[in-house]
């Protein structure tokens, strides 16, 4: 009887043995090859060019970091900073260091690198130094000032010289302008050092290329369109997507001149099938956005509707009489952009509105991809409206129906009309192991390893 | 005579029905108590024990103040990640604080108004939305929030035949090792990255007694290890990647650390070997103390287990090189793919050879497993089922007397660290 059921239990193994990836623990060492689309044009986290894109935001996490960060529900916890603490009114706030950081030179983190830097990425800022503490004065509350640190844009560089430093897990070791970066482990990071030796991330390259690397074994880890994503994991390839977090929207260059510019901005809005955008255009590569913020991350967005209406389009463009054609540019080299700027101006075009697609810098509309800056939905609101060159809503605290009358607030405004949440999705072979993604978006690559092709 | 056998027809008849009664009786019992158990399995696992009223309370006034007193048509959707049983309990109370502040409930036919309430949520909070339309005018929104407690824990795994495992103690930080000081009362030892933590047994819980921080200047690696050996003379040494902590002999405890590359306990009281540590790194040099026989070295490993043979002792040991390397005292040789993942640990089973090692699974998703393996020569042998675990295992060591392990993981849901005690039966 024992015997029968060991030999069970042995056919059992070998057909567990025979499926199992077998798992071990991280293994220090390698070289994990990247390949993006992103070109940034500079890797200074004050860049505003460089910290509103996520391919951006995501070399910036490696090289930097941030006072504060935020975990899984957005909520502060230390980073560079091991406490804070904020003065009646929540205008004055004090940060108290970590000991024992240093830049990737070596040089020791002090209250005077941190203070330098957030100026440059906060001109109107008043920031001190205050012995192992920094200290942050406003001119208004700003009660989710720490929330705001964890933005990328609030990596702490040092600057000066050839050389951009910072304290995070990864330096940058080589850089050919606008094709490759090369960045090397920091070995004496204070959060462990990362268990690959070095990153090598190719940029520029479109998503075909892309996969053609990863297919020839020249990339490990690779963004995949999200149109892509579904047949890429049918045909066998390793891919995770996110949640949906980056928007999608049409941004109207200017505040809208009259009523009537209102009611035809409202019909172009009613026009859009977001449905069709989603299923058939993105493959479910995103999801039908109203609103500006998620659901996930408000709890109200299904308040804001997606659904399209025709008739509702074409009585509001029968309110004005005259209206002239608009133009409307996407980015050029993202071809996602292109099918659905060609849908919307089709779409637009049913509800009698023209729509002309340009690739001018000078368009009446603009298609825009905008990553979610934060987690926290309140700071991330304001980082989209700063973004977008529109007046910030203020918040006074964390109430969600504080939060939706300011995104009420803001598609009212008719400056945007939201289309999509899209979901990021990056192909990697069998030897990138411990993937994962702060929900955020950024990568955390300082975590991931590299294990045998086949274990 | 009649009365006989009137009395024995009564006293048959009255047999009869006793025992009919009797059967009746039995079986409505039985057949209650399977309903019972039917209710409670189907109950138990969703049993709500928040407890809703204030959130109720708050958005039923908040509707109210919009709405008024009046009969309306009420929906409410669960779009959030509440249970049925917690959705059915809110509706209820939110039906019924309505109730209290004047609003009726009718079909929209008949309504003066309708109140959608959605139960949805954000990162952190429940976010319970309801939309009033009141006639022809736009309708209103009040919404309220309620924190969202951790994610609720499914109901334990089913535990393998042979391998027993019981959760001793969890927490955000990483556990790097806990021991348990039986005595009376008993006493349990947990190292994390920061301090460790001395708790006693009192009844059924485990209450704090001491925390003695880890004082060091070193910067810790990733995938960070640690090691509790519990000591006669004193209770216990630390040791951690390039650290060496050790305590005093008596209550109140003391705990002195300092920069050390002593070689770590890596066997049991019985099979005693150290070896060294990568103070940098997640591994052990090779480099070992005694040694294993005439062998000084090993390839550079995650862990080792000595199985005990009649006049030697055999060391397995997972290798950085994803291979596991055979010492025995004289040669190296290295077992075929096993498929074992990068921790062993070998336990005093009492079952087939005797000493079984216990080898991690697959770590790289949401789970991951722990499996039994008989070694009667060098190939091992599947002993027991998998034990599931919730998460990786970032831990396993062989308890001091060889008898049982501890395995720590990471709960994939909850993020938190999981120590759990693992104690072994044979024959089934």
């Amino acid at each position: 009887m024992r015997r029968s059921g060991l030999a069970l239990l042995v056919a059992n193994s070998l057909l567990w043995l025979a499926t199992a990836q077998a798992a071990t623990r991280p293994r220090y060492g390698g070289t994990l090859r990247v390949a993006m689309g992103a070109v940034p044009s500079s890797l200074d986290p004050a860049d505003a060019a460089q910290s509103g894109s996520l391919a951006g935001r995501n070399l910036s996490s490696l090289i930097f970091d941030t006072l504060v960060a935020l975990d899984e529900r957005g909520r502060p916890q230390p980073a560079l900073a091991i406490s804070w603490q904020a003065e009646p009114g929540n205008q004055r706030w004090q940060f108290k260091l970590r000991r024992g950081v240093t830049f990737q030179d070596g040089t020791p983190l002090t209250a005077d690198y941190v203070a330098a830097s957030l100026r440059v990425a906060n001109p109107s800022w008043k920031i001190s130094p205050a012995g192992d503490a920094v200290v942050t004065e406003r001119d208004s509350p700003a009660p989710n000032l720490p929330a705001e640190l964890a933005l990328g844009r609030n990596g702490i560089a040092k600057r000066g010289g050839t050389q951009l430093l910072g304290t995070g897990p990864f330096a940058i070791h080589q850089q050919v302008a606008g094709k490759e970066l090369t960045l090397a482990a920091y070995n004496d990071y204070w959060g462990g050092r990362p268990f690959a030796d070095s990153i090598e991330i190719a940029m520029g390259q479109g998503f075909r290329d892309q996969m053609l690397s990863f297919d020839l074994g020249k990339a490990d880890l690779i963004e995949v369109a999200p149109e892509q994503a579904h047949r890429a994991a049918t045909e066998g390839r390793r891919v995770e997507s996110s949640p949906p977090r980056e928007l999608m929207a049409l941004v109207f260059a200017r505040e809208k001149a009259s009523p009537d510019e209102g009611r035809l901005r409202q019909a172009l809005g009613l026009s859009i099938d977001r449905g069709a955008l989603s299923n058939v255009l993105l493959q479910g590569g995103g999801e039908p956005a109203g609103g500006v913020l998620p659901n996930w991350m408000t709890g109200y967005a299904f308040l804001f509707p997606t659904n399209a209406d025709v008739p509702g389009a074409r009585q509001a463009r029968g309110e004005v009489r005259q209206a002239s054609p608009w133009t409307l540019s996407y980015d050029a080299s993202d071809p996602v952009a292109r099918v659905v700027a060609e849908r919307i101006a089709l779409n637009a075009h049913d509800a009698g509105l023209q729509l002309q697609l340009t690739n001018s810098s000078t368009a009446d509309l603009r298609l825009l991809r905008l990553p979610i800056a934060s987690l926290d939905a309140g700071v991330a609101l304001t980082a989209l409206e700063a973004d977008l060159g529109l007046p910030q809503s203020k918040l006074s605290g964390r109430s969600p129906e504080e939060l939706y009358a300011a995104e009420s607030m803001l598609l009212q405004s008719q400056r945007i009309i939201s289309l999509l949440h899209l979901r990021t999705s990056y192909g990697m072979n069998a030897t990138v192991r411990n993937w994962s993604e702060a929900p955020d978006g950024a990568w955390r690559l300082g975590d991931v390893w590299l294990g045998a092709e086949k274990p | 005579m009649p009365g006989i056998r009137h009395n024995a027809v009564a006293v048959y008849n009255a047999r009869i029905a006793f025992l009919g009664m009797l059967t009746f009786l039995l079986r409505l019992l039985r057949a209650a108590g399977f309903l019972f158990i039917a209710v409670f399995l189907l109950r138990a696992p969703t049993a709500s024990a928040t407890d809703w009223t204030a959130p109720e309370a708050q958005l039923a006034s908040k509707i109210a103040a919009v709405s008024g007193p009046g009969a309306v048509a009420l929906d409410i959707t669960n779009r959030s990640s509440l249970g049925r049983s917690d959705f059915e309990d809110i509706s209820r109370g939110l039906r019924s604080q309505l109730a209290v502040l004047g609003l009726q409930f009718v079909y929209a036919d008949q309504a003066a108004a309708t109140v959608q309430i959605s139960l949805s949520e954000d990162l952190q909070n429940y976010v319970w939305v309801a939309q009033i339309h009141q006639g022809a005018g736009e309708s209103s929104v009040v919404m309220i929030s309620t924190p969202r407690s951790g994610a609720a824990l499914a109901g334990q795994e089913a535990a393998a035949v042979v391998i027993h495992k019981a959760l001793l103690w969890s927490q955000a930080d990483r556990i790097l090792d806990v021991a348990v000081v039986d005595g009376n009362p008993t006493h349990m030892v947990v190292l994390d990255a920061n301090r460790v933590a001395i708790y006693r047994l009192q009844g059924d819980r485990w209450q704090p007694e001491q925390f003695l921080p880890l004082t060091h200047t070193r910067t810790w690696p990733r995938d960070l290890r640690g090691r509790l050996a519990l000591r006669k003379d004193h209770l216990f040494d630390a040791y951690l990647p390039g650290v060496f902590c050790r305590s005093t002999a008596s209550a109140p405890l003391g705990l002195n650390c300092y920069e050390s590359d002593d070689p770590w306990p890596v066997g049991t009281d019985q099979f005693a070997l150290s070896a060294f540590f990568t103070p940098s790194r997640n591994y052990f040099t090779g480099a070992l103390a005694p040694g294993v026989g005439k062998q000084t070295t090993a390839p550079a490993f995650y862990s080792a287990a000595p199985l005990p043979r009649e006049k030697y002792t055999l060391w397995m040991f997972t290798a950085v090189d994803g291979r596991v390397h055979l010492l025995d005292g004289i040669t190296d040789q290295m077992a075929g793919k096993l498929g074992w993942g990068s921790d062993v640990a070998s336990v005093h089973t009492n079952c087939g050879s005797g000493w079984d090692v216990l080898a991690t699974g697959n770590g790289d998703g949401a789970s991951d497993s722990l499996r039994a393996y008989d070694v009667p020569d060098r190939e091992p042998v599947v002993a027991s089922q998998p034990v599931q675990f919730r998460g990786p295992i970032t831990a396993l060591w062989t308890e001091a007397n060889g008898n049982g392990a501890i395995a720590v993981s990471r709960n994939a849901e909850t993020g938190d660290y999981e120590a759990f005690r693992l104690s072994f039966t044979c024959g089934q």
